[in-house]
């Protein structure tokens, strides 16, 4: 009781009110706009949030990623462009359903049901998370390695549809890891004399480059392809919400649990939350023939899961330190900044921390209600903000935040670096989220292995003796083994 | 742009090949069989076998019919390319120029000049580059307290 306390009042403070309230907005308008990603906004966040307290820093972030996934809604009903990933997989449904002059209800239902799958995100977030951690403190460094490994399969087998292209891109982001004072004896590896290489690749700028600089470089290509609002009025978008929540109740609890469920899974997060639901609702719905002819049912699993994903990424991030999707990987780097190491002992020693975090979770979602209201009425005026002023804008503010990183132009010079590879790397059909993963896992996974291999001078027998490693590690080999035996065809042709 | 699987490959190999050649001069400690070298050596011959893979899939395409540079149709306008090649070349300026030029007028060329090329009207262009360059030297300078390079303006500000 008394850490709820104090993490109440923690939260309940006009400043971090006030930095709650200002990345809303800020997280509504990313979302909205085509292109800019709920992770984009997170990496933009980063280098603002570096200068705040930890409570008012993850508000930040957890504020405006959640508003950014359900704002990916509006254009996809409004213009047949989805904001966000996460929003793509009904795009076409929301913009029949416009086209049906069914956008108020359309647009209701997508933010009744994100706020509402939000909450319950938060909801099994804060139900999971102290259990878990209760059964991680006794984990060890065999445990922790192959929960890690663990983590990167699901990531690179679940996340991705050509496998191959997943471990290469895994492989590439824990290789890059490596550069910088080695965990286990100290060594400076693949240095070249640089001091600013010798802490390693700096994390956040190397994020702002693949999630914002690649993201801009698409951007002015594809300049003035800008597609044209549909004409007509928003009403009364809360018309029917509560029809449409009686009759579609089970969709709702079921796409949420999925939606928890894939976003606490490694390296896949709202978007493939959202595709997954989507298609469960089709292949159990009474009326499939619907889908596609502007029907709400999908919507309704979708627009639940994206959001609930949102809450369940945060799982395994609080307690393992291993991310749920890129939002959190960004937060992992956050939390080491902030000294708050996560992990199941951030629980004992700032158990306040959390649940300032769940409180402003539950404040996030609700606090969407009104806002995310405010946004689909004046969405004409916001899908109108020219993308030819606001690139140059967002770079100009990478570079200030990547120099703000590490005061130097070194963080400038790797975002742009990174930027360019992440750009090829997409260009090739590479997914960027397993390279992000191994960036964030890298160190973790190599200095468990390492203590490991130490600890049982070689011997892998070790690393099935503990009961719950041994458990991790089949399941982590019958995985990976039955996942290269599935897709062998693709591994090879494609 | 989208070269061939092969392509890509092959320079996951050399790259790969080229860490594995670097593990080489790490040290070995005494009594210690495990070293700074066992986990890039682990990910280097990973990258080699992937890449072996990633080649033969390329090859295949290749015979049937795949090109080895596939272009995007962006790559054919003139103005697309130099948007792309426009916005590098201003993050390579700021990298090099900021110290001695300093923020404000560097961020004054950057923000104008890509608006400009970018198609934004003079006058809109040149009030917005104004304003955005107060705006955020004003949150990330003062307000943030982030050491935003002074440049020419050092005497001034």
């Amino acid at each position: 009781m008394e850490p709820l306390l104090a993490a109440a009042a923690l939260v309940f403070d006009p400043y971090v009110l006030w930095v709650i309230v200002a990345s809303a907005v800020f997280g509504i308008f990313v979302g909205a706009m085509p292109g800019l990603t709920a992770t984009m906004a997170t990496a933009l966040l980063v280098p603002i949030t570096f200068f705040m307290p930890p409570v008012p820093a993850l508000g930040a972030i957890v504020t405006a990623t959640a508003m950014a996934i359900f704002a990916g809604d509006i254009p996809a009903a409004m213009l047949r462009i989805p904001g966000t990933p996460a929003s793509a997989a009904y795009t076409e449904e929301s913009y029949a359903m416009s086209k049906k002059g069914e956008l108020d209800l359309n647009l209701g239902v997508n933010l009744v049901f994100s706020v509402l799958g939000g909450l319950i995100g938060v909801l099994i977030l804060i139900v999971a998370t102290p259990a878990l951690a209760e059964v991680a403190i006794s984990f060890s460094s065999f445990e922790y390695f192959w929960l890690c490994l663990l983590g990167l399969t699901c990531a690179v087998f679940i996340a991705t549809d050509d496998p191959l292209k997943g471990i290469i891109s895994l492989l590439f982001g824990l290789a890059i890891n490596t550069i910088g004072i080695d965990p286990a004896a100290g060594y400076p590896r693949f240095t070249f004399g640089s001091v600013e290489l010798l802490q390693g690749i700096s994390f956040i700028p190397a994020m702002i480059g693949m999630f914002a600089i690649s993201e801009v470089l698409r951007g002015v290509v594809a300049l003035d392809q800008n597609a044209v609002p549909i004409q007509q009025k928003v009403g009364n978008i809360f018309r029917g919400v509560v029809g449409v929540m009686r009759r579609y109740w089970i969709n709702f609890l079921r796409g949420s649990g999925i939606g928890v469920l894939i976003g606490a899974l490694p390296g896949a997060g709202a978007d493939i939350a959202a595709w997954i639901s989507y298609a469960v609702s089709k292949r159990f719905s009474k009326e499939p023939e619907k889908f596609g002819t502007g029907h709400i049912e999908g919507i309704v699993d979708a627009t639940s899961a994206n959001n609930s994903a949102l809450g369940g990424a945060w799982i395994p991030a609080l307690v393992f330190g291993i991310p749920g999707d890129s939002i959190t990987a960004i937060v992992i780097g956050v939390l080491y900044m902030k000294g708050m190491n996560p992990g199941p002992t951030v629980f004992l020693q700032n158990p306040q921390f959390i649940y300032a975090v769940f409180i402003i979770f539950i404040l996030a979602n609700i606090l969407m209600l009104p806002i995310g209201w405010a946004a689909i009425k004046s969405a004409k005026l916001l899908l109108r903000v020219p993308r030819n002023v606001l690139l140059p804008v967002i770079l100009m503010f990478c570079v200030v935040g990547a120099y703000a990183m590490t005061n130097s132009f070194y963080g400038i010079a790797l975002m742009l670096v990174m930027g360019l590879i992440a750009w090829l790397m997409e260009e090739h059909g590479f997914p960027i989220a397993p390279a992000i993963l191994g960036l964030v896992l890298g160190e973790m996974l190599e200095q468990n292995f390492m203590t490991s291999m130490i600890k049982a001078d070689g011997s892998f027998v070790a690393f099935f003796q503990r009961p719950i490693a041994a458990t991790l590690g089949v399941i982590t080999i019958v995985l990976c083994a039955g996942m290269l035996w599935r897709n062998r065809p693709a591994l090879v042709t494609r | 742009m989208r070269a061939n699987d092969a392509i890509s490959g092959f320079v996951l190999i050399v790259l790969a090949a080229a860490m594995l050649a670097l593990t080489l001069s790490f040290p070995e400690f005494r009594g210690q069989n495990y070293g700074p070298a066992l986990f890039p050596r682990i990910l280097g011959v990973g990258l080699i076998v992937c890449g072996a893979l990633l080649m033969r899939r390329g090859f295949a395409a290749r015979r049937a019919g795949a090109r080895w540079v596939e272009l995007a149709p962006w790559t054919h306008d003139p103005w697309r390319v130099s948007s792309f090649l426009l916005v590098i070349a201003m993050l390579l300026l700021y990298v090099l120029a900021a110290d001695t030029v300093g923020f404000i007028p560097i961020a004054l060329i950057f923000l104008g000049g890509l608006f400009l090329w970018l198609g934004v009207r003079p006058l809109p262009a040149i009030v917005t580059a104004i304003a955005a360059t107060i705006a955020i030297h004003w949150f990330f300078g003062s307000l943030l307290r982030v050491p935003l390079p002074r440049g020419w303006l050092t005497t001034i500000l």
